[in-house]
């Protein structure tokens, strides 16, 4: 995991010392510099390796100064938006601009590294059946949870499509429509746009959020094993349209490939700040739109259902938690009101905006250009969010592979191998955490309000449109850190 | 200190045999059995499988993950002796998601799908609860590690029994005439607003009011409460001791906004450990608790007065003198409660040499070779010192301790008797049918 923030970092830094050095504008001076502190305070509070590591976690997070922090972050925002409005236009352009670095060659590796990737799948899905019963001890869980769900998701924000030669489907197609000389026989009606992944997207976040028992090895290797064949045979008889537009995980992945510092760009591989290949790609459909949103939406509800807040309106104790079972109703009610929520509320913002400079251009339409800006939000808070966790269950993972099917075995040499989670019982370390957990909401936060305003600049034409059609929307996104940091502060069950 | 009523004896299987009242030469044959033969025999049979019911996530996680490397090690060191009636034991793990629903589910699992001889482990009382009528509809053994009333109250059933950990009842109770003669007789009582505190507040208030004493207020907090100043002016003037049992995230705050409110000149002040379990003492904020008084499951700290067994104990789990992990000295452990564990899982080894257990169908033997059982010895099995196993109620009695911070440790002050522990039975489980 360290050598990610770090190349985060990098591809962060130089941007802002290398951009646009013929400039002489003082303001733009200025406004570099002061980018360039924010860039440094990213750098100071994520840290290049793992702090050592749950209990009193909370106790500490409520005895920091975390109002200070949360408007110091909203701050940080809101002067991002200022200094966007006195910023010249190509200083925006020239940040998100990437540098090609290699012409790409077709090959079939990608056939291979899918191949293996659904091999470790399936070998996964068996120990799922047949090994512990323990979730932190059987190996799927802890690769589906830990090191899929929460690290392979933030990797493949932060770094590019890792998934193009990762996902489990792509390889064993290809090799099986060879071999059984299989073609698509089923055409996915145009129409049905990206609602099948939207389905499947909305399928997993409710498996994530209020099904009792996600973790349980076996009812996890029946929901992975039943959907990588469900999904196997769809992409064989619908071609792979199937895996672009129905399969949710693979289309919200490559949704968050947009913010991944490498890509293509042309036929060469190219890399910029993140975000620069959400501003190169054309704007998505209003179906990859609608699911960019509900990436945010499910992700934020994933920690406001753990609040003090949220238990005391569904009239739950949080001191004696009642378990999953007892409110998965309310789970997925949440779910669905969230999201419904912040559509509401980003549609709103862009057509506040829209209205402000007597757009002609239609409200889907800006709905889908200004999507994209909120991936960095998404990300952000999906790092955050799931930071803790990661520090505590990596130390699991590290356990089952050197351990996979419990039987006492040490391929690592690990010797005697205790978890510990010593890191959440001392304030600097629990402050490290959260000031870590902070600088990816604020970071996320200030990407996207400088990629909205990098997307306004190039359909709205003038700054000063582009500004005054951003006011609302970046309103939306400073309340929205206050939002991703009160979270982050709050107690929780 | 210690005042004994019982003179100690252990629960090996032959004194096990014997307060069972099985004739003396089948308990000769018993214990004849030469080494030999037991690893022979260990070669050729199943094992023993035990059903963790494990905290593994939910709100029990914490304390899960202790509860596991106690379980873990416990059975590494009975197998390591030749395991249970020359059978290894073997522990399948299921996570209950510290959820009652799914605690019933794990329970079924245990009894049709893993084959497993008995159910144990589990900590938090509403997965107790809601267990442990299945555990009886399936004739499973149900070990409970969980300091609940309920076992003793009666409201469960013949196949759940709690020989390892001592109930918040006995606790509480035993603590009385420690506050009442050492610290002061005018009691304010601070707890959380639901069961745990209600729990407190009812068996405080009556045992102290025995002991002469007087509660003069009982200020309930709600349980999602983050700020408590707005409640320290309930508490009388007259107050000598404050009786605080605050659990949950806001501890820190509690302690330190109370440090606040009184300054240097404080009362006495009375807290049980739950509120700083697996809490460093010496965290910001907590100097206010030096000199306070914790009731404590087992001492965190290696005392001047350890025992070898504490000891032993202690390097099994992989815990050091200051109760926290011996790999990370930030990482403390559930020191207070984790030894029902290991002192469970000794009890069921000792119940099932005891009824000659091979298969689910002795369930009922091992029961009530269990229910035969009286005194236990501190010991290897029983590191937390000695107990008496009240055979009716299915509960176990031990002494309590009482340490004062100092020097931001806790240092024993008083170990109550069993005796004060003891409270009229409220069940005969030994009159249900199986």
């Amino acid at each position: 995991m360290s050598a990610q923030p770090c190349a985060y970092r990098r591809a962060f830094c130089d941007k802002w010392l290398s951009s646009d050095t013929g400039s002489r504008h003082n303001v733009f001076m200025i406004a570099k510099q002061t980018l360039r502190l924010v860039a440094l305070l990213l750098l100071l509070v994520i840290p290049a390796s793992p702090v050592f590591a749950h209990a009193s976690e909370q106790g500490f997070v409520l005895l920091l100064p975390t109002d200070v922090y949360i408007v110091s972050g909203a701050a940080s925002v809101g002067l991002t938006v200022l200094l966007l409005t006195v910023l010249p236009d190509q200083f925006v352009a020239s940040v998100f601009r990437p540098i090609a670095v290699l012409r790409l060659h077709q090959s079939g590796l990608s056939v291979v590294s899918s191949c293996l990737s659904a091999l470790l799948l399936v070998a996964l899905v068996w120990v799922g059946f047949y090994g512990s019963h323990d979730p932190l001890a059987n190996p799927l869980p802890v690769f589906f949870w830990t090191i899929w769900w929460i690290g392979f998701i933030a990797l493949q924000g932060l770094l590019g499509d890792l998934w193009r030669w990762l996902n489990p489907w792509t390889g064993p197609v290809s090799i099986l429509q060879k071999t059984l000389n299989i073609r698509p026989f089923l055409r996915l009606p145009t129409g049905l746009g990206h609602s099948v992944a939207i389905l499947t997207f909305m399928s997993f976040a409710a498996f994530l959020l209020a099904d009792p028992a996600p973790a349980d090895p076996e009812r996890l290797a029946r929901v992975v094993g039943a959907y990588w064949l469900f999904t196997l045979l769809a992409i064989l008889a619908f071609g792979p349209r199937w895996l672009r537009r129905a399969e949710g995980l693979s289309v919200v992945l490559r949704a968050y490939a947009r913010m991944g510092v490498f890509g293509r760009k042309g036929n060469r591989f190219a890399v910029g700040i993140p975000g620069w290949q959400a501003l190169n790609l054309r704007a998505p459909t209003i179906g990859i739109a609608v699911l960019m949103l509900l990436m945010l939406g499910s992700g934020s509800f994933d920690g406001l259902n753990e609040t003090f807040w949220w238990l005391g309106l569904i009239g739950v104790n949080p001191l004696e938690f009642p378990g999953r079972s007892a409110v998965i109703t309310q789970n997925l009610t949440g779910l669905v009101l969230a999201n419904i929520w912040l559509i509401s509320a980003y549609a709103m913002a862009i057509w506040l905006g829209l209205a402000l400079i007597k757009s002609t251009v239609p409200l889907s339409r800006g709905f889908c250009l200004f999507a994209p800006s909120i991936l960095p939000i998404a990300l952000g808070y999906h790092i955050a969010h799931y930071f803790p966790s990661f520090l505590v269950d990596s130390q699991y993972a590290l356990s089952v592979v050197t351990d996979p099917m419990g039987t006492g075995a040490d391929f690592l040499q690990l010797g005697t191998y205790y978890v510990t989670t010593g890191f959440f019982n001392s304030q600097d370390s629990v402050r490290l955490i959260w000031l870590t957990q902070a600088a990816a909401v604020v970071g996320g936060h200030i990407l996207a309000v400088m990629l909205a305003h990098a997307i306004a600049l190039r359909h709205f034409g003038t700054t000063r449109h582009a500004v005054l059609s951003q006011v609302p929307l970046a309103l939306f996104m400073v309340l929205y850190t206050l939002f991703g940091l009160w979270l982050l502060a709050s107690p929780k069950g | 200190m210690t005042k004994d009523i019982r003179k100690p004896v252990g629960t090996t299987r032959r004194n096990a045999l014997k307060t069972l009242g099985l004739g003396a030469g089948a308990a000769a044959a018993a214990t004849s059995l030469p080494m030999w033969a037991r690893y022979a025999q260990a070669q050729s049979s199943e094992p023993i499988r035990i059903g963790f019911q494990l905290h593994r996530t939910g709100i029990g996680a914490a304390y899960g993950r202790w509860y596991d490397r106690t379980t873990q090690a416990v059975v590494k060191q009975i197998n390591a002796a030749g395991g249970i009636n020359g059978r290894p034991v073997e522990i399948v793990a299921e996570d209950d998601g510290t959820d009652p629903k799914r605690g019933a589910e794990v329970i079924e699992k245990f009894a049709n799908q893993s084959n497993c001889d008995i159910a144990y482990g589990t900590l938090f009382s509403h997965v107790v609860i809601g267990s442990a009528p299945r555990a009886a509809e399936l004739k499973l053994p149900y070990f409970v590690v969980s300091e609940g009333h309920h076992v003793a109250s009666g409201m469960l059933n013949r196949y759940t029994l709690q020989p390892g950990i001592t109930d918040v009842k006995s606790q509480v109770q035993a603590m009385a005439p420690f506050v009442a003669q050492n610290l002061g007789k005018k009691i304010t009582m601070i707890f959380p607003d639901f069961a745990f505190g209600h729990d407190h507040r009812d068996y405080f208030t009556a045992a102290i009011e025995a002991q002469g004493g007087e509660v003069l207020a009982q200020i309930a907090i709600p349980p999602t409460e983050t700020s408590f100043t707005k409640y320290f002016p309930k508490i009388p003037r007259d107050t000598e001791v404050i009786y605080h049992v605050m659990v949950g995230p806001a501890v820190l705050t509690f302690v330190k906004e109370l440090g606040e409110f009184f300054g240097p000149s404080r009362p006495e002040m009375f807290g049980f450990i739950d509120s700083l379990e697996a809490v460093d003492l010496a965290s910001p904020g907590l100097e206010f608790l030096e000199g306070t008084y914790f009731w404590e499951g087992n001492p965190r700290y290696a005392q001047a007065n350890q025992t070898s067994f504490d000891k032993d104990y202690r390097a099994a789990v992989g815990v050091d003198d200051n109760g926290a992990s011996i790999n990370d000295p930030k990482d403390v452990s559930t020191y207070s409660h984790m030894f029902g564990c290991w002192e469970t899982l000794h009890v069921v080894k000792a119940g099932m040499e005891a009824a000659g257990y091979k298969t689910r169908a002795d369930a009922p033997k091992l029961i009530e070779a269990v229910e035969a059982m009286t005194d236990m010895a501190a010991s290897d099995a029983h590191p937390q010192g000695a107990k008496w196993f009240n055979g009716k109620t299915h509960q176990v009695f031990g002494h309590q301790y009482i340490s004062r911070v100092t020097d931001q440790k806790l240092i024993l002050a008083h170990t109550t008797s069993i005796e004060d522990t003891l409270y009229p039975d409220e069940v005969d489980y030994t009159k249900q049918a199986f």
